[in-house]
């Protein structure tokens, strides 16, 4: 059953279409990754689907429901999380504010004045997340400290402690090592199954690790979807994106 | 960073406490009217660089208009304790409405005959104003320096109104109630222990709930806010709410700041709305620290006793010699003096630490 789709969404930007009749359907537990060269309209994709730009045309159904119109905040407590392109955490609050902070999930401002005691402690997710993502040891510490990988981590594991239904992750391998790439790579293998996820990547070798059905998007529209054997010989593909990416 | 002293919560609490127990003394080691009346006002202003230090220290919003609250509630006050004295028979109307050729009380004034009403007006029209404020500016995603030139921008309105509005507000003279305030039928004496313990009330009460506030989920979600507001958007938090309630709080601080200042002073003006008082009062918070309560507090005692006890030279510089003051705390001490205060426990503990691990070392080669 699918738990997301897409029907003919578009997004102008003046004249330009960024986004052009672009349509996705995505099911329960499976891991998608979408893929394209830049300005290919994926990042736009994920503003689209989470309210942060209004579309131009089509909607947005998730779960069933139209959200097309919903503002951000309505969207993300229906269930879906996101992880930003640019790493995004509060480099003024601890890595264990941070996940408190995403953990009370857009609570009400009255309802957070009464809450003075730790939340997490009590939570068995909160173990689980804080050993996938590697940072027991750095709880205390702020997390504008944190290194370029860490903070990536941190940021995912924000939008676990979310526990959505739908989790988008936008380039997280980007400015990564080899090494750390291998790390997020087991965290999202991991995952696959008990969640939903929409991964946007650049990184070949990382979708490898970790693609069922990979969809590729070119100026805006719909390209090719297959398996990454099947897109990897594709010709089309190859022609508009691959082709660059074995220029390396 | 856990052994810093000054991150320790409880050590927090403690030096809040011996502060306001430090003043909450006071009349009882200097017995003198005129000094009492000073430090109440002193008390009164450091309230105001608290409401700064709650929406731009912690909040991230710097506003310019925390003078808005703060003179819409001294004119208030004002109205409430000029119509103590005015009689429904015999005397109906304040004198300068006479001179400016009234011949009713306007509606504006009338539920001020109520002393209870008076103060409850007082404290909910600022506080409510700053609601309905807020809520216009943070929907719209206003942020930055944007919101500083509206707050600006709507002080300067409030300014014009107060002082070209004479038949209702006195204009330029202002209004001076002929009597101190009376509650339950006593006077308060604007000089005595009295006012001036109900002054430190006000600021002790009102800071120790905003810090009980900060240490609360609200204060982690609004310090993550003023970090990332996108980020806290897409964790589901509905931004401009929380935006909204936190500067209606650091107004209702500011107006509790107006009612007790015209308390004290028993005179209120338009200059209460001038750009300079809002504009001290953030340099009051970021020369103590503002992202400190307490900081805010002694930056406030500290910058108003020295326009008070500095020479007369210096006073008719006094404008220059603050922004002077203001650029060398902002290149120096970006986090006020509180940041030093941090900057040296930081140094103790990382020394202290090292110390203990070499005793631990010796105790071990012991054994």
């Amino acid at each position: 059953m699918s738990i997301l789709e897409l029907q003919g969404v578009s997004k102008k930007f003046g004249d330009f279409p960024a986004v052009n009749e672009f349509s996705l359907s995505v099911d329960q537990g499976e891991l998608r990754c979408l893929l394209g060269p830049n300005g290919a309209g994926k990042s736009t994709c994920m503003d689209l689907i989470t309210g942060r730009q209004k579309t131009s045309g089509g909607k947005v159904f998730f779960k069933g429901e139209d959200i097309t119109d919903n503002s951000e905040h309505k969207i993300v407590r229906s269930g879906i999380g996101r992880k930003f392109q640019v790493p995004a955490v509060f480099p003024h609050l601890s890595v264990e504010q941070n996940l408190e902070v995403a953990f009370a999930k857009g609570r009400g401002p009255f309802a957070a004045m009464g809450v003075f005691r730790r939340t997490l402690g009590h939570s068995n997710r909160f173990d689980e997340i804080i050993e996938m993502i590697g940072l027991s040891r750095r709880l205390e510490d702020l997390a504008g400290l944190l290194s370029h990988g860490e903070t990536q981590w941190l940021e995912i594991g924000m939008v676990l402690m979310q526990d959505p239904d739908l989790l988008l992750m936008d380039e997280p391998t980007a400015g990564m090592t080899e090494q750390e790439t291998l790390k997020t790579s087991e965290i999202f293998n991991r995952l696959k199954g008990s969640h939903t996820l929409i991964v946007v990547e650049h990184d070949m070798s990382f979708v490898r690790q970790i693609a069922d059905v990979v969809t590729v998007m070119h100026m805006g529209g719909f390209l090719a979807q297959g398996t990454i054997t099947e897109i990897e010989a594709n010709p089309e593909v190859r022609d508009v994106y691959l082709g660059e990416e074995g220029d390396h | 960073m856990q052994n810093n002293l000054y991150h320790n919560r409880t050590a927090q609490w403690l030096a809040y406490l011996v502060l306001f127990a430090i003043l909450i003394l006071v009349p009882f080691i200097w017995d003198d009217a005129f000094l009492l009346n000073q430090f109440a006002r002193y008390c009164v202003l450091a309230l105001l660089a608290v409401s700064v230090s709650l929406i731009w220290g912690f909040g991230g919003i710097l506003s310019l208009g925390q003078g808005i609250a703060f003179g819409l509630a001294a004119y208030g006050m004002g109205m409430t304790m000029q119509m103590q004295f005015q009689d429904p028979v015999s005397n109906p109307m304040p004198s300068f409405m006479l001179t400016n050729e009234l011949e009713t009380l306007p509606l504006l004034w009338e539920p001020f005959w109520n002393t209870g009403i008076g103060l409850v007006l007082t404290l909910a029209v600022p506080t409510l104003f700053f609601v309905l404020f807020g809520w216009m500016m943070f929907q719209a995603r206003v942020a930055g320096v944007f919101v500083a030139i509206m707050t600006l921008a709507m002080l300067a309105a409030w300014y014009s109104m107060a002082y070209d509005m004479q038949p209702f507000t006195a204009g330029f003279n202002g209004i001076s109630p002929p009597l101190p305030l009376q509650v339950f039928g006593t006077m308060i004496d604007p000089y005595s222990a009295t006012a001036y313990w109900i002054c430190v009330a006000f600021l002790a009460g009102l800071t120790l709930a905003a810090k009980a506030l900060m240490q609360s989920q609200f204060g982690t979600i609004i310090q993550a806010i003023r970090d990332d507001a996108e980020r806290a958007r897409f964790l589901g938090y509905h931004v401009a709410y929380y935006q909204t309630v936190l500067f209606s709080i650091s107004g209702l601080l500011a107006a509790s700041a107006g009612l007790c200042w015209v308390m004290i002073v028993q005179y209120v003006s338009p200059t209460l709305l001038e750009l300079s008082l809002s504009i001290s009062a953030v340099i009051w918070a970021a020369v103590g620290g503002r992202l400190s309560l307490l900081g805010a507090i002694l930056g406030a005692f500290l910058i108003n006793g020295m326009q008070s006890y500095l020479g007369d030279e210096l006073q008719q510089v006094w404008m220059l010699v603050l922004g002077v003051i203001f650029i060398a705390v902002v290149l120096l001490l970006p986090k006020g003096l509180v940041g030093l205060v941090e900057t040296i426990l930081g140094s103790l503990a990382a020394r202290g630490r090292p110390a203990a691990e070499d005793d631990a070392a010796t105790e071990r080669e012991r054994v």
